[in-house]
């Protein structure tokens, strides 16, 4: 840092001398031009106490690249504030975090992360304000094609975006969960276990504040042989839950992208149309969709009430689309989407209600899976949100953030349409949430008891058994603990049925050593990634990010910060079924794509700075990485 | 909130025992009978010093929450700035110096030893011949909390803990988890610099050193333990070293305003006159 200055001043002397000495112009040449500095760049991410792994994964990234030569700064802030940097201002460099979406998922995914098209909105959609035709060409191609035509789309997708690197994927990660089984059991193992399946699907245990003896046995094989019906009359516990992240106890807007992490709790308040559940589509809100013509899909909605007592009707999925296409209805000059759901929102691009309970839905010239996908986003009641489309303002003055009131508001006192109404929350401290005794899930059917008889008389036909009468509890009740070993020690110490949010090395052998705490895991397909602003030199050069990337040993990430509860990855898909093609599989522990700098087991720094040296970068005398002046 | 009235309770518990302990070593049981009867004239004596601290710790407890989010939005964010300048030197104390006896130390020193320094001081100085003495701690009290949150509110920072997980053990946490309740009651993660810890219990043995003639026998008792807790801040992971620097800057100047801003000169003119029951007794007597 201090040569560039000391030179500069040398040629303001060397100026001087030269001016009277008649040859100006040759000085002018050599002082008009910028010295080279150091280049910089910033990682974020979120602390320890936030997130246990995300830190450490920048750890390792800021001493892979100081010891290439680059001035590193690495930054923690707050959950929200660090998705406020990232996908609301985009003023970043590098920031380390975790994938939105815990079940595995659909390619199409890939069409709100990566598409130029959401170049300039804040939110999920692009926030690296990555451009390449060829990904938006196969991210089209990926949503028309079908059969073996749509799977060859997606494996030259991955690749390529493997291949330009708008983010690195460094892991996934095991959903790792404590629990205690002596209350609620059916704590599922193949996904993350609390998430909205996930919850729904929990168990009250028989006999939970009487004789634990029996109970335990019945309910671990539970999750088919207790009857809906029997959880429905159980109900009365609550269950309770630890987590480290104070979001939710702050904010309950499910468009808000800088306080939501999956959504979790905002998708028990809010029910979408249809449902993935494991690896299949079912309805939800929704009784059933057909696709009348190729760009058509008409939606039949089941019986539902908001929490306040409206119905909700087929105009409340038209205005729906319609909102989450531009949250101000047109009422700001330039359109407002919505920071979340862009990519499966922008696939509706007209809607008309056909009666109260039926609404077609324009999607054009898209295969079913993606079809399907536009039905996931979260209903929301027209007659709480069309007030929320002015231009947003504090203290009634409008300033110039191009946002909405939708977009900025906390929604307090949410008011949705699913199985979980909102009762009450201290910011910071707690939230506390109740079973919503008129949801379709809990209405029991008119007629027989019998599932497959009466398909339009019973109000859950086509949802599986095992939601049936569900939630299990009564109310669920989310504290906030300053780290995740207090959350690990509160499930263990009997005060909490299960943590939230992510648990880190250290908590990890807390669990076993409480009887009645168990870790449980499912692998999730929330991919924690290494994000590049592509708006930014050096990051705007694909090839130095392919060469930055190789810097991240995902391997020893693997081993020695999730401790082995983790996959490393080359692909976004890499937790979706036969997804992921041969040529991007992680094999023998090496990346396929971008490979390691491996030496021995540390960074090859020579290898390192040889590459940065064949795509064009270069270094001073002390071996750091030269870059125009930022 | 079981195990986080649990620890309060212990920690109300054994500070009073060392309150009681300390009193009777430190001040005599003369001194106290003595103070006792005049205790009422001496906290009227004290009474604006008392009323500061009240309404800095008040206005602490309440305006640290919009403060944070104010800090979060437009505090500068020192992070890297401060991991930058110094490091992994708190990875390397940890590295070099960590042993389970030191790790049990500490902690208790952190929290235990922590209640107890700051908890004396205005016990004993109640007892004082000099009155300044008193009035003059609570304002370097009030003073380093007030700017504290000044600078809390200012700087957004975290701490080795939670920057460098991978080499810096939060060993308070790991060791007594049901603290960490009582910390995060008391503090947020992101009020790192400077170091309260450090200012408070470097004010209160600059204290000790200054009046080291009326009670020698806290001298050498706060002396070391501040030291300690000192220490203790970085051993535990919680503070950087940047964090412990300017908690010592902090606390010079808090004792040299206290000094500047408490005038004795009324307490040697009365004393000097009548001693201390002429001048207390009236104003006793214009109060009732």
């Amino acid at each position: 840092m201090t040569r560039p200055i000391s030179r500069r001043a040398a040629l303001a002397g060397l100026g001087l001398a030269a001016a009277s000495a008649g040859c100006l112009g040759r000085t002018e040449n050599i002082a008009g031009r910028d010295p080279h500095e150091q280049l910089t760049l910033e990682i974020n991410t979120t602390p320890a106490d936030g997130d246990p792994n995300g830190i450490r994964i920048a750890r390792q990234f800021e001493e892979h690249l100081t010891a290439v030569g680059i001035d590193v700064r690495l930054n923690t802030v707050g959950q929200t504030d660090l998705w406020r940097k990232v996908l609301v201002n985009q003023n970043f460099d590098l920031y380390v975090g975790q994938f939105v979406e815990t079940e595995p998922f659909d390619s199409d995914a890939l069409y709100g992360l990566t598409h130029s098209q959401f170049v300039a909105e804040p939110g999920w959609q692009n926030p690296f304000g990555f451009t390449e035709i060829a990904v938006d060409d196969l991210l089209e191609r990926q949503r028309r094609a079908t059969g073996t035509d749509r799977s060859d789309a997606v494996d030259a997708l991955q690749e390529t975006v493997c291949d330009r690197q708008p983010f690195s994927v460094v892991a996934f990660p095991d959903a790792l969960t404590a629990v205690r089984g002596d209350r609620f059991d059916g704590w599922t193992q193949d996904r993350q276990p609390v998430s909205v399946t996930g919850l729904l699907g929990l168990d009250a245990v028989p006999d939970a504040d009487g004789s634990d003896g029996s109970g335990d046995g019945n309910a671990t094989d539970g999750n088919a042989t207790v009857d809906a019906a029997d959880a429905d009359e159980e109900g009365g516990a609550a269950l309770q839950l630890v987590t480290t992240d104070a979001r939710i106890t702050e904010n309950w807007n499910p468009i808000a992208a800088e306080y939501r992490k999956y959504g979790t709790f905002t998708g028990l308040l809010y029910d979408p149309l249809v449902r993935t559940d494991d690896r299949s589509t079912v309805p939800w809100l929704a009784a059933d969709w057909e696709r009348p013509g190729a760009n058509t899909l008409d939606v039949a909605l089941r019986d539902a009430r908001w929490h306040d007592g409206e119905p909700v009707t087929a105009s409340d999925v038209a205005f729906t689309y319609r909102f989450l296409r531009d949250t101000s209805l047109g009422s700001v000059e330039t359109s407002v989407p919505t920071p979340r759901f862009r990519g499966r929102s922008s696939l509706v691009e007209d809607e008309r209600v056909l009666d109260d309970s039926t609404v077609r839905l324009t999607v054009p010239d898209v295969n079913e899976t993606v079809a399907a996908r536009a039905l996931q986003v979260p209903i929301l009641p027209e007659h709480v949100w069309s007030e929320r489309t002015d231009a947003a303002t504090i203290a009634g003055f409008e300033l110039d953030f191009e946002t909405t009131e939708a977009v900025v508001s906390n929604n307090a006192d949410p008011v949705g349409s699913g199985p979980l109404r909102f009762v009450e929350a201290t910011a910071g401290e707690s939230v506390v949430f109740e079973r919503n005794p008129d949801h379709f899930l809990v209405r029991p059917a008119p007629g027989a008891d019998s599932d497959s008889s009466g398909e339009t008389a019973d109000p859950r036909a086509g949802i599986p058994p095992r939601y049936h009468g569900k939630p299990a509890f009564d109310r669920i009740r989310v504290e906030v603990l300053p780290s995740d070993i207090s959350a690990v020690e509160s499930v263990a110490g009997g005060l909490a049925d299960a943590t939230v949010s992510n648990l880190g090395p250290e908590s990890v052998p807390r669990i076993g050593r409480s009887d009645d705490t168990r870790l449980v895991s499912g692998q999730s397909a929330a991919f924690y990634h290494v994000g590049y602003n592509a708006r930014r030199s050096p990051l705007s050069n694909p090839r130095f990010r392919a060469v930055i990337a190789r810097l991240i040993d995902k391997s020893a990430i693997v081993d020695n910060t999730f401790d082995g509860y983790a996959q490393a990855a080359a692909s976004p898909l890499a937790a979706s079924p036969d997804a992921v093609p041969e040529s991007l599989a992680w094999t023998d522990g090496t990346d396929p794509v971008h490979p390691f700098f491996d030496d021995g087991g540390s960074l090859d720094v020579e290898a390192a700075r040889e590459a940065l040296r064949d795509i064009g970068y270069r270094f001073d005398d002390e071996g750091r990485l030269l870059s125009r002046g930022q | 909130m079981t195990p986080f009235l649990s620890v309060l309770t212990s920690v109300v518990a054994w500070v009073g025992a060392m309150l009681a302990v300390a009193s009777l070593a430190v001040i005599g049981p003369a001194r106290l009978r003595e103070t006792w009867s005049g205790l009422r004239d001496r906290i009227w004596d004290a009474r604006r010093a008392v009323a500061l601290v009240c309404v800095v710790l008040l206005a602490s407890a309440v305006g640290r929450p919009p403060l944070l989010d104010v800090s979060k939005l437009f505090g500068i964010q020192a992070t890297a700035l401060i991991y930058g300048l110094e490091g992994g030197f708190v990875a390397w104390v940890q590295a070099t110096f960590a042993s389970p006896a030191l790790t049990a130390y500490f902690s208790r020193v952190y929290v235990y030893g922590y209640a107890f320094l700051l908890a004396f001081p205005p016990v004993a100085y109640l007892t004082s011949p000099r009155p300044a003495d008193l009035r003059r701690l609570l304002v370097a009290y009030a003073l380093n909390y007030g700017i504290g949150l000044v600078l809390y509110t200012l700087v957004f920072a975290h701490g080795p803990r939670n920057v460098m997980p991978d080499m810096v053990t939060p060993l308070l946490f790991t060791n007594q988890p049901d603290v960490i309740l009582l910390a995060s009651e008391v503090n947020e993660n992101s009020n790192v610099f400077p170091s309260l810890h450090t200012s408070l219990s470097v004010t209160v043995g600059t204290f000790a050193v200054l009046t080291r003639d009326e009670y020698p026998l806290w001298t050498p008792v706060a002396v070391p333990l501040s030291l300690s807790v000192v220490v203790a801040t970085m051993y535990l992971g919680i503070h950087w070293l940047t964090d412990v620097v300017a908690g010592f800057a902090l606390a010079f100047g808090c004792v040299a305003l206290a000094y500047r801003f408490v005038d004795p000169r009324d307490d040697a003119a009365e004393s000097g006159d009548t001693g201390d029951g002429g001048r207390s007794g009236s104003k006793i007597d214009a109060s009732a």
